[in-house]
């Protein structure tokens, strides 16, 4: 409610400024009459991607919002490096933001050299937005329906990843050394052709992001083993977590809006209340519903302190099980 | 007949009006993005998303249907009349589409081309109802050993369609298996030939190597013949293709739809492969192959209805199995789940309104885009008569333009002139382009699927051989390269033997 208020004043002001009057009004700063013109949301991957359909499913209810089109741009390269590049060299006013993986964050930076590694800290948050859960499925002819399952059969398996350096490795990477499993990955260039590759029985198992296996695995092409997630999602409430089956893996892939470093304060609550708005819509709530989405809608401040957190727990993690990312070992 | 009834009740929900006006709608847009080079269909798809939120489901897939297969009939236009392949599945039919624009033949090559794409897309639907779930299958049982086997027999393939000397196709087909290294590594993150750029870190993509190569090689390469000898563009004669051209294409269209089918079921490449392996098929059994690269109606019938074929197949894997097989596929995936539906094994019996409202669209959209492009085509073809003193400039706009929508780079203009003055170099020393740009194409597919194979056999090569469906695709690369060999060295003896008798006397 308190946002409507917002955007209709922001609606009014805008309407008299156009009249040409008020100048002694307090509202005239650079956060209220923001935004004068369209606001541009780059998107690091491809069009059609999860994080796409993201950005795509959140910039109509906010540009009804704002009154001003927000568009989705786009530019996809080096796991969304690309991306970041231009928002970083992208001018601090609020017209240009970007959906944000958090694995670009807190995974990359482990596989990747250093110079190439982008650090979150380095922009605003604007809000966070949704995470997504990863799920472990196997191939029904293997037989495994439990982690123990692969443990006992006491063979070496091969499993698909959505890629080097990506969220999909290093769930299964940390499951694999904790259980003792001698295991290959396999990268795959995301996460359909690892479903794909796991569905043709090409690998014994791989993991995907909740919402690309979900329709598998209510066919029963596909066995789901544990999901990586804090607590069972509401989304597959039968299959445990790996933290129930006694490993410590917990991976998600997390989305926020982010903005260039120094962009003033008012303008990124606007947005935040923009996007709240957009949050707060049963379209989207549907949305995020059946792509088996589970909100993560904090401010910047939390969302920074989420994503560091996960950044250093796993570069811990990894160092513990002599875990090596980048595929070359 | 209760197997039947779906399927008649997916031809009422096509007709209700609405489904119809946006199946028009669909096939219209997906004919001019496909006549604008570097704007692809998956792009265009997901721009029009929103549009169709306030859709029903079936409606909104049967217009993003129809802009993915009219876009495949839109870029055959560029391929011939401009020498720019808008995608890689039309790279093929720059050869002898272009060459025949330039002998004046360019309204017989866009009606067959039109007719290719009408017959392979309906041929393919009729398949697809009849036997999707049967063939479904085939999808999945293609794992990275089979794609390299595939890959491999691909690549065979690219040095025996392109035109002039083996050994220039070859080199510069290794030059395009070189650039298809460029970019980060996949499975170890490692920079290859990046220089610390981050454009190049996802590698180079297909269209301004095309572009470059192909559409502005071709211009620079123009303007100078023009300040040599004045040359007048081609009279268009004929627009029409005659029934004596329809004959000859007809074997063409029909094996290019076969092909088309079964390999566009392949998630991945299938498009690509499906209309080199029509044209190399054509090329072969060919009495005359060396009329192909100088307007053999054949080298544009045979991909351009393979081509269409495999963008009908392509549905198979995504309406069945919920695997989206190309980028378009994706979105459209992405679309469906916007609507409510899960693309997944059961969406056919859950869903079957949808299923079939789909699919029989497309036997509609095929014949809008046939009526739409014939006429046309006398339109088209009058492109030509414009002075290349004013075509020239406005092509290297389009092409620059489209080169910098594939990703909203920069960087990606500065490639299209880096290609394209690489491709007048090429022209001018006789070296095809064709063989790189395909070699490229197949490059990255050969790479990931042989060290994915080899991580999966534990680095046993031996494993090629075990599974039946890439031992057998091996066995088809042995015959094609060492048939021709053994074929001249057959040749070679008889003659020999013919000589001795004959000098005996």
């Amino acid at each position: 409610m308190r946002s409507r208020v917002l955007g209709a004043s922001v609606a009014t002001v805008l309407a008299l400024s156009a009249c040409g009057g008020n100048l002694d009004d307090s509202a005239s700063d650079a956060g209220s009459t923001f935004p004068e013109r369209a606001v541009r949301v780059l998107v690091g991957q491809d069009a059609g991607g999860s994080t796409d359909l993201i950005a795509r499913a959140l910039a109509e209810p906010a540009s009804a919002d704002l009154k001003k089109p927000v568009t989705v741009l786009n530019k996809a390269g080096a796991n969304g490096g690309v991306a970041a590049k231009e928002l970083a060299g992208a001018e601090a006013d609020g017209y240009t933001l970007m959906v944000f993986n958090g694995s670009l964050a807190y995974i990359t930076p482990l596989a990747v050299a250093a110079d190439e590694a982008v650090d979150i800290n380095g922009f605003e948050v604007v809000t966070g937005v949704s995470q997504d859960d990863y799920v472990l499925v196997a191939n029904p002819k293997t037989g495994f329906k439990t982690v123990k399952d692969i443990v006992d059969a006491k063979r070496p398996i091969t499993f698909a990843t959505t890629g080097v350096g990506t969220g999909s490795q290093l769930c299964q990477e940390l499951l694999f050394a904790q259980a003792s499993v001698d295991a290959t990955a396999v990268p795959f260039n995301g996460g359909a052709p690892a479903l794909t590759a796991a569905l043709g029985g090409q690998v014994d198992v791989a993991a995907v992001q909740l919402g690309e296996g979900q329709s598998q695995i209510k066919a029963g092409k596909v066995t789901p083993i544990v999901t990586f997630a804090a607590e069972r999602p509401a989304y597959l409430p039968d299959t445990p977590t790996a933290q129930e089956s006694g490993y410590t893996a917990l991976v998600q892939q997390s989305r926020a809006i982010v903005a260039p470093k120094g962009a003033p304060r008012e303008t990124l609550d606007r947005l935040r209340a923009a996007f709240q708005k957009a949050f707060a819509e049963q379209k989207y709530k549907d949305f995020n519903a059946q792509r088996s989405l589970t909100p993560n809608e904090v401010d910047g401040a939390t969302l920074l302190r989420q994503w560091n957190a996960s950044r250093d727990t796993y570069r811990g993690l990894i160092e513990k099980y002599k875990i090596d990312l980048s595929g070359k070992s | 007949m209760d197997s039947l009834s779906p399927v008649l009740d997916g031809f009422a929900v096509v007709l209700e009006p609405k489904n119809l006006l946006y199946c028009l709608l669909g096939v219209v847009i997906g004919m001019l993005i496909g006549v604008l080079p570097g704007l692809g269909p998956a792009a265009t798809i997901a721009i029009l998303l929103p549009m169709t939120f306030g859709l029903e489901p079936v409606t909104s897939i049967i217009m993003l249907a129809g802009i993915f297969y009219g876009a495949q009939y839109g870029g055959t236009i560029t391929s011939v009349l401009l020498r720019l392949p808008g995608e890689a599945s039309s790279v093929v039919t720059v050869f002898d589409g272009h060459a025949m624009a330039r002998q004046g033949r360019a309204g017989t090559a866009l009606g067959i081309a039109a007719i290719g794409s009408f017959t392979g897309g309906t041929l393919s639907i009729v398949a697809l109802t009849l036997v999707a779930p049967f063939v479904a299958g085939f999808a999945l049982d293609f794992g990275p050993p089979e794609y390299t086997a595939l890959a491999l027999l691909g690549i065979l393939l690219v040095a025996t369609v392109s035109n002039g000397g083996k050994v220039k196709a070859l080199i510069a087909a290794a030059a395009g298996l070189l650039l298809a290294t460029v970019g980060r590594d996949d499975f170890i993150s490692v920079e290859r030939f990046t220089f610390g750029n981050l454009s190049l870190a996802d590698g180079l993509d297909f269209v301004p190597i095309a572009m470059g190569l192909f559409g502005l090689g071709e211009i620079l390469y123009n303007l100078e013949e023009r300040h040599r000898a004045t040359q007048a563009p081609a009279a268009v004669t004929d627009v029409w293709p005659s029934r004596a051209d329809l004959r000859q294409a007809s074997g063409a269209i029909g094996r290019g739809g076969v092909l088309g089918f079964l390999l566009g079921i392949l998630p991945g490449g299938g498009a690509v492969l499906s209309s080199l392996a029509a044209y190399a098929w054509e090329k072969r059994r060919a009495r005359h192959p060396e009329r192909f690269g100088h307007g053999a109606i054949e080298g544009v019938a045979a991909p351009e209805t393979a081509n269409n074929a495999a963008a009908t197949s392509s549905f198979i894997p995504l309406l069945s199995l919920g695997i989206p097989a190309n980028a378009t596929m994706a979105v459209i995936f992405g679309a469906l789940l916007i609507q409510g539906v899960t693309p997944g094994p059961q969406l056919v019996t859950e869903h079957p309104e949808l299923f079939w409202g789909v699919v029989n669209s497309m036997y509609l959209g095929n014949v809008l885009l046939l009526i739409m492009s014939l006429p046309l085509v006398g339109l088209f073809v009058r492109i030509l008569r414009v002075r290349p003193a004013i075509l020239a400039p406005i092509t290297a706009l389009i092409t620059l333009i489209g080169a910098y929508t594939v990703r909203n780079d920069v960087f990606d203009i500065g490639l299209v002139v880096f290609f394209g003055v690489l491709g007048y170099l090429m022209k001018k020393t006789g070296f095809d382009p064709g063989p790189l740009v395909l070699a490229f194409v197949l490059g990255s597919l050969l790479e990931t699927s042989l060290r994915r194979s080899l991580l999966l056999f534990d680095g046993n090569p031996a494993g090629f051989l075990t599974r039946p469906i890439s031992g057998v695709l091996l066995a088809c690369f042995l015959l094609v390269a060492v048939l021709p060999a053994a074929r001249t060295l057959l040749h070679r003896r008889r003659a020999h033997l013919d000589r001795v008798p004959s000098g005996n006397e």
